[in-house]
């Protein structure tokens, strides 16, 4: 039986007004994901599918500039059930002129206002994220302690300036800093690319969030760090049994974190399911993307054989003249003779092709 | 068997020493010269203000006209109508203290509000703002005070005020680059991510952690730049009129007797402008460099 979902996106859509092409950037085009409770969703693709988006349409933080986002994404905890994206289309204007949007007029202040009401009270404190490369993640002109007391002090019960640094310093040695009572004092230069992550990680929970939205977090670190993070990661969510949204390109952080998986391709979601089934090493029923991105990983056999690994011929998808057809079909190699018109006509959507595993592929339909 | 002594002690952080021990000499010698020069301005205005001087400085002693320094009673010497000069210094600093920290201010606030909105918000704001300091910048400074004092008149608090406020594009841009920049680096998106109240993050995580050197800088120079500026309107007589003694008109009228060998008349206040506008910009670069610059390095 599966927990009810902590977070519910449904249908959303992310674009970016592009003035010199007259027309929409389709960064998130139609994605419906959901979380469990204590569950980790991993969501993978290529850079440019629409991943980091995501997740920045859920932090509310695709702001300033010409973003539109509609859809619903509701997030339901004990205490809140909220819309994250409530009222935010009253602040849009789209101008029309023959079936093509000439114009989008936003009402930015108005906008920011919306998403912060709608945000306050959830933004670190239900909703913690993670950002790739860590060192820019933190004020560099403040301690390490400073800004995670900060947060503490502002989202937990612990208002005295002391207690929060005594919990700081907690949360600094429970993801595994050495002599956290000196590096609290340190400032962002004077720790590694590791240790800002493992801070970054310690900031982002020691507010306690429902959801942890960990985007990239391994990306930028060298590899022995990459897998020590990995190892950190895995441990907290067994320790604390954190909801995460984890978001890499990296299938191996996905496949030792993630209960469920989503591959996305071009602003969609190409598969959906458990990670058991997506990660797995047969062809048997799987996207073509997935099928591909996996065996664009060298494995042993690979490097026995020194064969040369296999890449994904082609470039991601244009998402501003996105095709009729299957959005992967010009990149595809199992297209077959009998489904080919399907394929470069229309766009499959996601079915179900066993319980629980859903893909956006012509190839498992009848 | 090498013996290898034991070094007791921690080793290598220093981020636990306060920051006079971490900084290079040179800046603490700056920082030391400044704050005297500080405190030499601040002992002056006092002194001034509550008329605690060796003499009058408007009491005419025809006399002891052009004293050479040393004379009995006056220490640096009397001028072309016998007046103190060591007095006459001393008051003149009134000129410059509060009309140089209006100046200051204005350039500062002003500065620092249309830098954020610009660098923050983006957008329109950014474009509407650039248009117009760089309407400000295009006028010729000096052009424009001399408007100000023929439509009002020749008062230093004017002049301030406008210097100020030709200032203000200087800092607005300088902070409006600095936001851009971090920008950049995601540490603000992080911020927000934190759900800290955009109140705290401009004030705090942007202007108190990464804009305080800038802006301690900026003071600095704009002090030494009003004092300058004082001094070249004097030259042209637009400034501090007599019998007020200011520095640059100290100089201007001083500056007749120059070739005749009388030299203190002009020399005292132009070393006092010299030593002073020093003492501002060393004061300024040597804290920017003990509080933040070397922190990279």
């Amino acid at each position: 039986m599966k927990n009810a979902p902590l977070l519910k996106i449904e249908d959303l859509r992310t674009y970016f007004y592009s003035k010199s092409k007259q027309a929409f950037i389709r960064s998130v085009d139609g994605v419906s994901l959901e979380i469990a409770r204590g569950e980790t969703l991993g969501v993978v693709g290529e850079s440019g599918s629409g991943k980091s988006i995501t997740a920045l349409s859920v932090m509310g933080l695709v702001g300033g500039g010409p973003g539109v986002i509609s859809g619903k994404i509701g997030f339901k905890t004990e205490k809140t059930r909220k819309n994250l994206l409530q009222d935010l289309d009253d602040h849009v204007k789209l101008a029309w002129d023959n079936g093509k949007i000439m114009g989008v007029d936003k009402d930015v202040v108005g906008w920011e206002k919306n998403a912060g009401r709608v945000m306050s009270g959830v933004r670190g404190k239900e909703i913690a994220m993670i950002f790739q490369n860590p060192k820019a993640s933190l004020n560099p002109f403040t301690t390490v302690g400073s800004q995670i007391t900060e947060a503490i002090q502002l989202h937990t019960d612990i208002k005295d300036p002391l207690q929060a640094r005594e919990r700081a310093i907690h949360w600094l040695s429970r993801v595994k800093i050495d002599t956290p009572r000196l590096r609290i004092d340190n400032y962002p230069y004077g720790l590694s690319g590791g240790m800002c992550q493992r801070a970054m990680i310690a900031m982002a929970l020691a507010c306690e969030p429902s959801l942890l939205i960990a985007d990239e977090p391994t990306t930028g670190l060298d590899a022995t760090i990459q897998s020590k993070i990995t190892d950190l990661l895995a441990e907290l969510k067994s320790e604390l049994g954190v909801t995460t949204m984890l978001i890499s390109h990296d299938i191996s952080v996905i496949s030792r974190l993630s209960d469920s998986v989503a591959v996305m391709y071009g602003g969609t979601v190409v598969e959906y399911g458990p990670a058991r089934d997506i990660l797995a090493s047969t062809l048997e029923s799987k996207h073509p993307y997935t099928s591909a991105l996996l065996e664009s990983i060298p494995t042993e056999r690979h490097i026995k054989a020194k064969e040369h690994l296999r890449a994904i011929e082609g470039d991601v998808l244009d998402t501003v003249n996105i095709p009729a057809g299957c959005r992967f079909y010009a990149r595809c190699n199992r297209v077959t003779d009998t489904i080919r018109e399907k394929c470069e006509r229309h766009e499959p959507d996601l079915r179900e092709i066993s319980p629980g595993h859903r893909a956006r592929c012509w190839l498992y339909f009848d | 068997m090498k013996n290898y002594t034991q070094i007791s002690g921690e080793i290598g952080d220093l981020s636990g020493l306060p920051f006079w021990k971490k900084a290079d000499a040179v800046d603490i010698a700056y920082v030391s010269y400044g704050l005297l020069i500080v405190t030499l301005v601040v002992v002056s205005y006092i002194l001034g203000a509550f008329n605690l001087l060796p003499r009058d400085p408007q009491d005419i002693d025809l006399e002891l006209m052009m004293a050479p320094p040393g004379t009995v009673g006056h220490l640096l010497g009397t001028d072309y109508m016998g007046r103190d000069m060591l007095s006459r210094l001393i008051v003149g600093i009134q000129a410059y203290f509060l009309p140089g920290f209006l100046a200051i201010a204005i350039a500062l606030t002003f500065g620092t509000v249309l830098g954020v909105l610009a660098g923050y918000r983006g957008g329109r704001f950014e474009t509407a703002i650039t248009y117009f300091t760089n309407l400000v910048d295009s006028f010729p400074r000096l052009v424009l005070i001399l408007l100000v004092i023929a439509a009002f008149k020749p008062d230093i608090y004017y002049i301030m005020i406008v210097v100020g406020l030709t200032n203000v594009p200087v800092v607005a841009s300088l902070i409006k680059g600095k936001i851009q920049f971090l920008k950049q680096k995601n540490f603000i998106e992080a911020d927000m991510a934190l759900g800290l109240p955009t109140r705290t993050i401009i004030l705090k995580h942007i202007l108190w952690h990464n804009c305080r050197s800038l802006l301690i800088i900026q003071a600095t120079l704009g002090m030494g730049e009003a004092i300058l500026m004082e001094t070249s309107l004097s030259y042209l007589g637009f400034g501090v009129q007599e019998p007020t003694p200011s520095w640059g008109n100290m100089v201007q009228v001083g500056a007749n007797y120059f070739m005749q060998g009388k030299f203190w008349p002009s020399t005292a206040p132009a070393l006092a402008i010299l030593f002073t506008i020093l003492g501002f910009h060393l004061l300024g670069d040597g804290l920017n460099n003990i509080l933040e610059g070397k922190r990279n390095r």
